[in-house]
């Protein structure tokens, strides 16, 4: 019955879908080039080398204008580092004082372009001073598994799509039912709410498995997110993890009569755990006490467990603690739903 | 109805909302084949009583049996041999109307073939329809067939013509007629005063929680004539609604 509702099965696949392509657009993964604006009074072939020596170093976006408008720029914001070639630079004799001005506020940026900075004037002053490197340093790749954001994200927006179609569609489904008097007419048949209960979520979590197969296999095509471990750890997974937000539908349409309030009570309990259960960003950058709080919310363990399986290739006993967790839940909520159940 | 097996026994049944007593020990039978009505102005305890008899809700006090099986006791088996027509209810609206039938059947426990329940309530032409489509007549014979699914001794019908027009209302006579040729008994509740003249064996009328009349059609209006009433018009051979069924027609102008 609910397969007939086509809108509703194609927006449950869109959200991730689109959430998946906008933050996979973001370049997370490449370090960011510093910007250095380089305000040359002394025009010499020395300041020429210099400034195209900075060029080439690869992690610099690098622009010439005069030091009072680079100043400005730099105060607005627009780039990060200001170096300043006094006259006379490179002349033999001198040693005139190289300005490097930079953003407060960037810190980082600024360590970056002084390293940057300071090579480039080491590596002139050696060849000034015919001076060998008494040693050399060779950068070679290792060939290495290559977690991007988007190997990140994918696992994560899955657990999260899991929640969304639990929580949404049911609380909202059955308080509707309930509204109308569907569930009335129920109540007037021989059949015991606990059956009726597990009925709807065996029915519903077939279809949330197949919306769940059918965003890891995009996530496989379109964004090359590779599987290390069993799609069968995964889908177990994905089960537990779908029956269990499916219950928490239930509490949900339980304790709340009207749509109206049901939307609200629904995002305060889905929208905390889409932050804090580490679907987009790592938990890691979360403080201690809020760290630990996250690794009981019932989303932590099923992104961690996803992702556990996806990216480390971890099986039934690496993630059984994920399981542990879910299960715990599963159990609560269905207690929950159970008593807060009423036909009208 | 002294010579029909009783299969409905109600004896001093009470149901209180906080301060409101709804139902205020309230005792009636029904004898089998019967079509037996409740009729009362609003909040008079008719569907409170009526969904007490289908297991539906609790009693303060009082018992009830239907086929010898406490209400209260043994509400799961009660519900398994009864078939009901809610006031207020609705159905599933993704699903047709066979589907429909044949869901209703599985919560019984028993195997439907759908479009024949649909053919008794003359819906067999609306079978791949979904519920919302339905006009206000068809919601309602899709009500009374989904109450057949278990094929049931006992059919609680709550207000089956409430705004339907002349037509359909009609046309749920015949049907209640013809539901009770085939042996059911039927209780059933109604504001319409010639729709229980029409079709009642027997009537319980009934206000602010009491029955305050029980007899046949017949008898209570002898009786209220007896004591002296008089209609100010007497009435005609024929009235208004004789008048819109004979310039409109019979038939249905539901689809």
């Amino acid at each position: 019955m609910y397969l007939r509702n086509r809108q509703a099965l194609f927006w449950a696949l869109f959200l991730p879908i689109i959430i998946m392509v906008i933050f996979g657009l973001f370049n997370f993964d490449s370090a960011p080039k510093v910007k250095i604006r380089v305000a040359d009074q002394a025009r010499t072939p020395a300041s020429e080398a210099f400034v195209g020596a900075l060029g080439q170093s690869g992690i610099v976006e690098l622009t010439q204008g005069d030091r009072e408008a680079a100043l400005e720029e730099l105060k607005k914001g627009g780039i990060d580092m200001v170096v300043v070639l006094p006259p006379g630079f490179g002349a033999a004799g001198q040693q005139p004082a190289v300005e490097a001005l930079y953003h407060s506020g960037r810190p980082q940026s600024a360590r970056t372009g002084e390293t940057v900075v300071n090579r480039v004037l080491d590596e002139m002053a050696f060849q000034a001073a015919g001076v060998e490197r008494p040693f050399k340093l060779e950068t070679r790749p290792v060939e290495a598994r290559n977690l991007r954001y988007i190997d990140f994200l994918v696992p994560g927006v899955i657990a999260m799509a899991i929640m969304q179609m639990g929580i949404f569609s049911v609380a909202f489904a059955l308080i509707q039912f309930r509204q109308q008097g569907v569930l009335r007419r129920l109540k007037a048949a021989p059949i015991r709410p606990g059956d009726f209960l597990v009925g709807q979520v065996i029915t519903r979590l077939l279809i949330s498995i197949l919306q769940t197969a059918a965003l890891i296999g995009m996530g496989v095509v379109f964004f090359g997110v590779h599987v290390e471990g069993s799609y069968v750890t995964l889908m177990t997974l994905a089960l537990v993890g779908g029956a269990l937000f499916i219950t928490i539908g239930f509490v949900i349409s339980g304790y709340i009569r009207t749509e109206e309030v049901a939307a609200p009570v629904a995002n305060v309990v889905a929208m905390p755990m889409m932050f804090l259960s580490g679907v987009f960003f790592p938990r890691d950058t979360l403080p201690a006490f809020l760290r630990t709080l996250t690794d009981y919310l019932p989303l932590t363990y099923l992104a961690d467990g996803i992702r556990e399986v996806a990216l480390e290739g971890a099986g039934f006993v690496q993630v059984w603690g994920d399981f542990l967790g879910l299960g715990v839940w599963l159990v609560v909520c269905f207690i929950l739903a159970a008593r807060a159940f009423r036909w009208e | 109805m002294r010579d029909r097996e009783e299969i409905i026994v109600v004896k001093g049944l009470t149901k209180r909302y906080g301060p409101l007593v709804a139902v205020n020990s309230v005792s009636f039978s029904v004898g089998e084949g019967e079509v037996f009505g409740v009729l009362g102005p609003n909040g008079a305890g008719k569907t409170t009583t009526v969904e007490i008899l289908e297991g539906m809700r609790t009693p303060d006090s009082g018992t009830a049996t239907v086929a010898g099986i406490d209400v209260v006791r043994e509400a799961a088996k009660v519900k398994g041999i009864i078939g009901v027509q809610l006031q207020t209810s609705a159905f599933f609206d993704g699903l047709n109307l066979v589907e429909l039938l044949e869901l209703f059947g599985t919560l019984y426990r028993r195997k439907v073939v759908g479009r024949q329940l649909l053919e008794q309530v003359e819906l067999a032409d609306k079978a791949k329809a979904s519920y919302k489509h339905l006009s206000g007549g068809q919601k309602q014979r899709l009500a009374i067939a989904a109450a057949l699914v278990n094929n049931p001794r006992v059919l609680f019908l709550d207000e089956p013509t409430t705004g339907l027009d002349p037509q359909a209302r009609r046309h749920m006579w015949g049907l209640i007629r013809s539901l009770q040729q085939e042996g059911k008994t039927i209780l059933l509740t109604t504001h319409y005063m010639e729709e229980a003249e029409e079709l009642c064996n027997r009537v319980a009328i009934m206000d602010m929680g009491r029955v305050i009349a029980l007899d046949t059609p017949a008898a209570l209006i002898d009786q209220l004539l007896a004591k002296g009433f008089r209609n100010e018009r007497p009435p005609r051979l024929a009235n208004l609604d004789d008048v819109f069924l004979d310039l409109t027609g019979k038939s249905l102008r539901e689809d």
